[in-house]
């Protein structure tokens, strides 16, 4: 980055950041306007997007390589990104699963970027998004911008490079075509992430430990029961999951199927699993009557477990409705109740569309609850075995804290009859937490 | 959970007199669990005999003990208060282990009362090095290989096995005191016996060496329902080797990866549910090995801390306050955080700014013991800075130290690039400098030789960073980050002498340089940036701290600034006051100042004023979020306290309240169009100025010692011949007597002057009369220009020529003469109505041979404030508050309506004796004698209905016991051998033996006191160490020679610190321990609750 490149972060409501450029190459100006006029700009997976902000304050590789965030335009709120550089090989979009499309964020925007050396293995954040194709702007009042987006809402940008005149009217012209860019409301972006053919992840060995992971984790793998005896079959719907939900599962040893979101119940009752997950993924729930259809065929005929977005799948098909929120929540940090239990946890979250409680039929009860707005975290239904959660049990970033739900998934499986699997062991896949929410049986331990 | 209902009040343990590792952070957090509770209406006792403590004030808590921390006392309180719990958690190491001594005693169970926030149990698993490290590899972490010993040759073994360096931990200290870094066999022999003596139950921990890895800490809370969230992590700079307290340190932590970091915190919660902390925060430490990825467990604490005061400040999270209410059973998701109103305190806070803690060390003060830094506390204070980035907290961090450098700035001396290296290697508490001037150096290789405009550092700077990291074990980010700092120095000293553009201006301020530094840079003038800057609108913007990073709207207005970004929050305006802070902790300039600031603020906010607070000590309850109006964590220099008063468009503002710091600054505050409040800055200073001060006390009418200034060795020497020995002489304009000393002979004068300062007729020695065998007075007093009020006449216990804040003293005096009282009060008067003091006058008197003598007149708060604010049952700073806001002290009824104008406080609790509490025992080998340099960092209160009593409370509150009986050894000088004579005479009527050296035994013996010969160490052995070692001697009284004297008696009172038996340097002090013995020995516990 020798050479300073100025740009800007253009929002759709007429803000304009002004900043240095990094990673991939940007589009002029004119480029982008260009782009927007032309009417191709949604073939555009970087660039433009949906600007949102995310308070973790350590991360950035997870979260722009979650799929998740495909369609938007990523800021950090935490002012010093690029700290400790970036793994060139692993990534929360695989491949290391078996997964071809390693789909990103649409743009990082950051205040301030480190481009000192980093530890052997790792390459700076800069020359990771230019091999990946990830354009990005520093140098900008993060803050303000947050501020912006907490009163007005998570809205639609662009980063390009800076105009090198007539910048106002340039500027205003690229505002009021993003006000006719897609919104996230109503985007459905499915087609562009997960796997798009099966892939099949037999259990993995007892002496396997996951890929990418640090010693702690090959530790609890170890240890863990599932290296003895293996875990469920289990499918996974990728909608566009993160690679660690594909990692938490092996480590409990589980098999699994992996099909792409085009699949249809059949497909995932072909497969032979015993219970399906469904994962997180990008865009708003609401337009994906297929997923949404598929999974109301299997709710009680198995285990169902979704995860943020295939939580809000699974409240569609039940017949509840989901809404877009102000800003939503992403960050490490959110605080979430049991309501069974009482018992709060932190939590790794990335959502903008939510849950509307009142539109939920009864047996779906509410089974975690935001302990700041009160707002639904996931669902549960005893007699269908239904679990859902809005966070993301499988963190990366952030806590581990309910990390524990995986365990508990495949309980309740084994509690539904699932047939082949041996009873749990003590101890279950993490030797110091028990399936359940940590606690809950510790008192005896001290 | 809802909170418990079975119990109604709660005794509240305060961490006593301030120390090196335990400072006023346990004053804030104290303060703020007291208030929580009563909020939540349960009735609070606090114990706690430091009277410079806010948390003392009345009011604060329902009955207030200023009784020393120690079984009997507190079992006297629990028997008056019938407290149904006790909380030992916010008041640091001393009160943990006050509850266990309780627990042990038994007086828990007999009185049936609960101990909350952490368990007993608790509590001794943390403490307890063997049973935490068998718990951490139960939880499946790692522990540094160590071993536990209890004897030396155990200790060796141990070595054998790990090699050297070697960590050498005693058990059950305070802030790792008495710990240390062997590096070679004879030092591991050494540090392992003093550890061992260190050590309450005689166990040491010998440990693998750490050092050079990285240092994390996290602090973390955990309710009783097993929720936990880590409140804030912190990376320490320096890396291991250096006390955590000592190293500078950043938050949240900026080099690992979310991976590392998540194995940490998750490791952090797993360690309080395993210690079995289930009400309250803990700090967790771990080192960090990035090249193999072993992390290591270092200890934890399980009770609010320093690093907990910090987390607090530097995340918006009140920790204490949000203990105190888990403590009495709230869970985490049911405490609001206060500082959004909208979250609840189970929401981990989320930072959008860097947090850096720069320690304060007192170079000046124990050369010796700043050799080097190691795993024993040694800083007295620390300042906090935010920023947007690192390289601007940093720079800020480092100014608000207040230890004369403008921010980041290179080492001049030495010049030499291998001296420097070995600085760096060292472990040096000025490293940090020789760092950047060898990076800067590196950074100008690079620009000769390929010119400025790359952004990023060339060849030469990476290879040094490479050097720098191998040396140091700093991580290259922040190494990196200096160089960018020594580019961008280079870019602007470049455009000199003109100033740099705008853009390049406005990264330099986002870079956190001052103007000065801009200034000394392309060499101009400070106001040339100034005003540049000015012109091209570049000016501080502010942002709230909200622990969320802009997700939601904070309600308290705290605040830092920024350069070039949104500016939030709208100015208090013009009903404001601005009250400028006392900033990091210093010797000199500790607690007192800061509570004086803390209770100004309450009290224009009791008469409907908005307070505006700007401080940079995050220890302090001055700093918390809910004291003032709005808060502001900004260095306390001239240029960023008028960036806040713009802010704000406040015009008032108050400097007379946090010592010297804000003085400093009064003239620039002035011109740039502050109204200073109270006496006004001309008038201060002319109290400062000497010849306008030798004025006004001939034109009074009074009398001061003979002074005189010289610019040159030569003139001293004529000075001092002139006025006659003793002279006391000190350089002009210090602090806490720096560099003074007391010369009875000229060769004692001329070895001062071979070790003075800078000599020269701009920077003059003041040469004054010493006034041998004086006894000196001071006085705190509040006048609005007509009306005085004396809050009350102290007495000093030692002699003149001790400092006076090392000083013991009385209240009221106890050698009392009516005469000179009045003599004093009505001095008081005349000087504060001549000078037109609004506010505060603190006069020190002293008297020889029935004569009054002024010595110094300051017109601001004075340390003694609060003390005398309690023992008065007047508060002096609210008196002031009112006067300023234009009550007079006849409207509020401390004059009489008719009458001389003068009003004088009284002892409301008998008598009231401050103590002064040392930390000498921090720096092995120091002498710990008293002279005119100011070196304690804390001090006690005893109250009693004797001076006796109140004396022998404030003696045990410091931590010495005085012996009911024994040996007392006596060696004193020539001047004292008359005066110590009926001193030893009570002490053998009482029953003590004696012993002295063969000089003053042969005094006593010609007195008729029959004393055991010692030797001395080099007239053989067994000499007075071989008997102090032995255990033999109960007290020693030891009135030493000059100061520049050879003598030989320095080693005694190092001996005696370490083996803890009280001594007196003077004859006064050992007079006033008779009485106190006197009362030891009738065995009366009673504590007395603050009227």
């Amino acid at each position: 980055m020798d050479n300073q490149t100025s740009a800007v972060l253009v929002l759709a409501d007429g803000r304009v950041f002004s900043g240095v450029a990094f990673g991939a190459s940007l589009l002029s100006p004119e480029q982008a306007l260009a782009a927007l006029d032309g009417g191709d700009a949604s073939s555009y997976l970087a660039y433009f997007g949906e600007v949102v902000f995310n308070t973790a304050m350590s991360g950035y590789p997870e979260v722009l390589t979650d799929p998740s965030y495909t369609g938007q335009i990523v800021a950090m709120t935490y002012p010093q990104i690029g700290n400790y550089g970036i793994d060139a090989v692993w990534s929360e979009s695989g491949p290391e699963e078996g997964r071809t499309r390693l789909v990103k964020v649409a743009g990082l925007v950051v205040r301030e970027l480190y481009e000192g050396p980093v530890h052997p293995g790792r390459i700076s954040l800069d020359a990771y998004l230019r091999e990946n194709g990830i354009p990005a702007i520093t140098g900008i009042d993060t803050r303000a911008l947050t501020l912006h987006l907490r009163k007005n809402g998570s809205q639609n940008a662009v980063i390009c490079g800076a105009a090198d005149g007539g910048e106002e009217a340039l500027y205003q012209e690229l505002s009021s075509r993003l006000s006719r860019f897609p919104a996230m409301e109503g985007r459905g972006l499915l087609g562009e992430v997960g796997t798009t053919t099966l892939v099949e992840l037999a259990a993995p060995d007892a002496s396997d430990a996951p890929d990418g992971r640090d010693s702690s984790d090959a530790r609890d793998s170890r240890e863990g029961a599932s290296a003895h005896h293996p875990g469920p079959h289990l499918a996974l719907y990728d909608c566009g999951a993160k690679a660690n939900i594909v990692r938490e599962l092996r480590a409990l040893g589980c098999r699994l199927s992996i099909l792409p979101s085009t699949a249809t119940a059949q497909e995932i009752r072909d497969t032979g699993a015993e219970a399906v997950l469904l994962s997180n993924g990008p865009g708003d729930p609401a337009v994906l009557t297929h997923q949404v259809a598929q999974t109301r065929e299997l709710l009680g005929e198995m285990p169902v477990l979704g995860i943020c977005l295939g939580h809000q799948i699974i409240a569609e098909a039940v017949g509840g409705r989901t809404s877009k929120m102000k800003f939503g929540h992403h960050g490490v940090n959110h605080p979430v109740r049991d309501e069974i239990t009482r018992r709060v946890f932190v939590t790794s979250q990335n959502h903008g569309f939510t849950v509307e409680e009142e539109s939920l039929p009864p047996g779906m009860d509410v089974w975690f609850r935001n302990a700041n707005d009160g707002s639904v975290e996931g669902l549960r239904d005893e007699a269908r075995a239904i679990r859902t959660t809005q966070f993301h049990p499988e963190s990366a970033p952030g806590p581990a804290d309910s990390r524990w739900i995986f365990a508990a998934f495949l309980e309740a499986i084994r509690g539904y009859g699932g047939g082949a699997v041996a009873g749990p062991d003590e101890p279950t896949g993490d030797a110091k937490r028990p399936a359940g929410p940590p606690g809950s049986t510790r008192k005896g331990d001290r | 959970m809802p909170k418990r209902t079975d119990i109604s009040s709660i005794l509240l343990i305060g961490s006593g007199p301030i120390v090196i590792g335990q400072a006023c952070e346990f004053d804030y957090s104290g303060n703020q669990a007291v208030k929580a509770l009563k909020e939540e209406g349960y009735r609070v006792i606090l114990v706690n005999p430091n009277p410079a403590t806010v948390m003392t004030t009345p009011g604060t808590a329902d009955a207030i003990y200023m009784d020393p921390l120690e079984v009997p006392y507190i079992e006297d309180i629990i028997r008056r208060e019938q407290p149904d719990a006790v909380l030992a958690t916010m008041g640091g190491q001393t009160a943990l282990n006050l509850a266990m001594d309780l627990e042990a005693a038994g007086v828990f169970a007999r009185y049936g009362v609960e101990v909350i926030g952490a368990s007993i149990d608790s509590i001794k698993l943390a403490e307890d090095r063997g049973e935490f490290k068998k718990l951490v590899e139960r939880l499946g972490l790692e522990s540094p290989r160590s071993a536990l010993v209890t004897s030396l040759a155990e200790a060796l073994s141990a070595k054998a096995e790990y090699g050297l360096p070697l960590i050498i931990r005693p058990s059950y200290t305070l802030g790792g005191k008495g710990g240390s870094i062997a590096y070679t066999e004879e030092e591991a022999r050494e540090a392992i016996e003093h550890a061992l003596s260190e050590s309450p139950v005689h166990t040491a921990l010998i440990e693998e060496s750490l050092i050079g890895w990285q240092e994390f800490e996290l602090e973390v809370m955990r309710d009783a329902a097993d929720n936990a969230v880590v409140v804030c992590s912190i990376e320490n700079i320096d890396p291991m080797g250096v006390h955590t307290g000592d190293s500078i340190t950043v938050a949240p932590v900026q080099t690992l990866s979310d991976r590392e970091y998540q194995r940490m915190r998750t490791a952090s919660i797993e360690i309080l549910r395993g210690v079995g902390v289930d009400c309250g925060g803990s700090n967790v430490q771990f080192a960090y090995n990035p090249s193999d990825g072993r992390m290591i467990v270092i200890e934890m604490n399980p009770r609010v801390s320093r690093s907990s005061a910090l987390a607090s400040k530097a995340t918006g999270f009140p920790i204490a306050r949000a203990s105190a209410r888990l403590a009495v059973g709230y869970t985490l998701d049911e405490v609001i955080n206060d500082i959004t109103g909208k979250t609840v305190s189970s929401f981990e806070p989320a930072l959008d700014y860097v947090a850096v803690k720069v320690p304060r060390f007192e170079l000046e003060k124990f050369p010796a013991g700043y050799v080097s830094l190691g795993t024993q506390m040694k800083s007295v204070g620390e300042s906090l800075a935010l920023g947007r980035t690192f390289p601007e907290a940093l720079n800020k961090a480092i100014r608000a130290a207040e230890y004369g450098f403008d921010g980041l700035e290179e080492l001049t001396v030495p010049e030499d690039d291998g001296e420097l290296r070995r600085i760096v290697a060292a472990l040096h508490p000025r490293r940090i400098f020789a760092i950047y001037a060898l990076l800067r150096r590196a950074v100008a290789r690079d620009v000769a030789e390929r010119g400025l405009s790359p952004t990023a550092p060339g060849a030469a700077a990476d290879a040094e960073i490479e050097a720098i990291a191998a040396a140091s074990g700093y991580d290259r980010w922040f190494l990196h980050n200096f160089a960018r700092l020594a580019l961008l120095e280079a870019e602007i000293a470049a455009t000199g002498p003109a100033p740099p553009d705008a853009s390049l201006l406005l990264r330099a301020k986002q870079a956190g340089l001052t103007d000065r530094r801009i200034g000394v840079l392309v060499g101009a003038q400070r106001a040339v940036i100034a005003d540049a800057r000015e012109a091209a609108g570049i000016t501080a913007a502010y942002h709230f701290v909200d622990t969320c990073a802009g997700e939601f709207e904070a309600e308290t207005p705290y605040f830092y600034s920024s350069w070039g970004e949104t500016d939030e929050g709208t100015p208090v305006g013009g009903e404001g006051v601005l009250i400028v802070g006392s900033g990091p902790n210093r010797i000199g300039q500790g607690l007192e100042f800061d509570t004086c600031c803390t209770l100004s603020s309450m009290a224009y906010r009791r008469l409907g004023r908005k307070t505006v607070m700007v401080n940079s000590n995050p220890e302090t309850v001055s700093t918390d979020f809910n004291v003032s109006d709005r808060l502001y964590i900004e260095p306390l220099t001239g240029e960023d306290v008028i960036a806040v008063m713009r802010k704000e468009q406040v015009s008032q503002v108050v400097v007379q309240l946090g010592g010297q710091t804000p003085l400093n600054m009064a003239e620039e505050l002035e011109a740039a169009g502050a109204e200073i409040v109270g006496t006004t800055v001309a008038s201060i200073q002319d109290a400062e100025d000497r010849e306008k001060f030798s004025r006004l006390i001939h034109r009074l009418g009074l009398r001061q010692p003979e002074n005189r200034m010289a610019g040159s060795a030569d003139a001293v020497r004529s000075a001092a011949e002139e006025i006659g020995y003793p002279v006391l002489v000190r350089p002009s304009f210090v602090l806490g007597g720096r560099s003074m000393a007391i010369a009875y002979t000229p060769e004692e004068l001329d070895a001062f002057l071979s070790e003075a300062p800078v000599l020269s007729p701009d920077r003059p020695i003041l040469v004054d009369q010493f006034l041998e065998d004086a006894f000196e007075y001071d006085v705190d007093a509040v006048s609005d220009g007509i009306n005085v009020y004396v809050g009350g006449l102290m007495q000093h216990i030692e002699a003149a020529g001790i400092h006076s804040g090392d000083s013991a003293c009385v209240f009221p005096p106890f050698k009392s003469d009516r005469t000179l009282e009045t003599e004093m009060v009505a001095a008081t008067a005349a000087i504060a109505r001549d000078i037109g003091v609004s506010g505060f006058l603190n006069i020190q008197f002293a008297v020889q041979a029935g004569r009054l003598y002024v010595l110094e007149v300051n017109p601001r708060a004075s340390r003694t404030v609060p003390f005398l604010s309690k023992a008065s049952g007047v508060d002096l700073v609210a008196a002031a508050v009112a006067v300023w806001s234009g009550q007079t002290l006849r409207d509020q009824g401390l004059v009489a309506p008719d009458g001389d104008g003068i009003g004088v406080g009284s002892c409301i609790t008998g008598w009231a004796v401050k103590e002064a509490m040392f930390s000498f025992d921090r720096f092995t080998g120091h002498d710990p004698l008293l002279g005119p340099e100011m070196r304690s960092t804390g001090e006690a209160i005893g109250i009693g209905a004797d001076f006796g009593e109140a004396f022998a409370k404030a003696s045990t509150a410091t931590g010495t016991h005085l012996p009911h009986e024994g040996r007392v050894f006596v060696a004193v000088n020539d001047h004292d051998k008359e005066t110590i004579l009926p001193v030893v005479q009570d002490l053998v009527g009482m029953g003590f033996s004696v012993a002295a050296t063969r000089g003053t035994a042969a005094h006593l013996f010609d007195h008729g006191i029959l004393a055991e010969v010692l030797l001395k160490v080099h007239e053989g052995r067994p000499n007075v160490v071989d008997h102090i070692r032995s255990g033999r001697i109960d007290m020693m009284i030891n009135t030493p020679l000059g100061r520049y004297t050879r003598s030989d008696d320095g080693y005694l009172r190092v001996e005696a610190l370490r083996h803890r038996i009280p001594y007196t340097t003077t004859t006064s002090a050992a007079r006033a321990a008779v009485e106190a013995i006197r009362h030891v020995r009738r065995g009366e516990i009673t504590a007395r609750i603050l009227p």
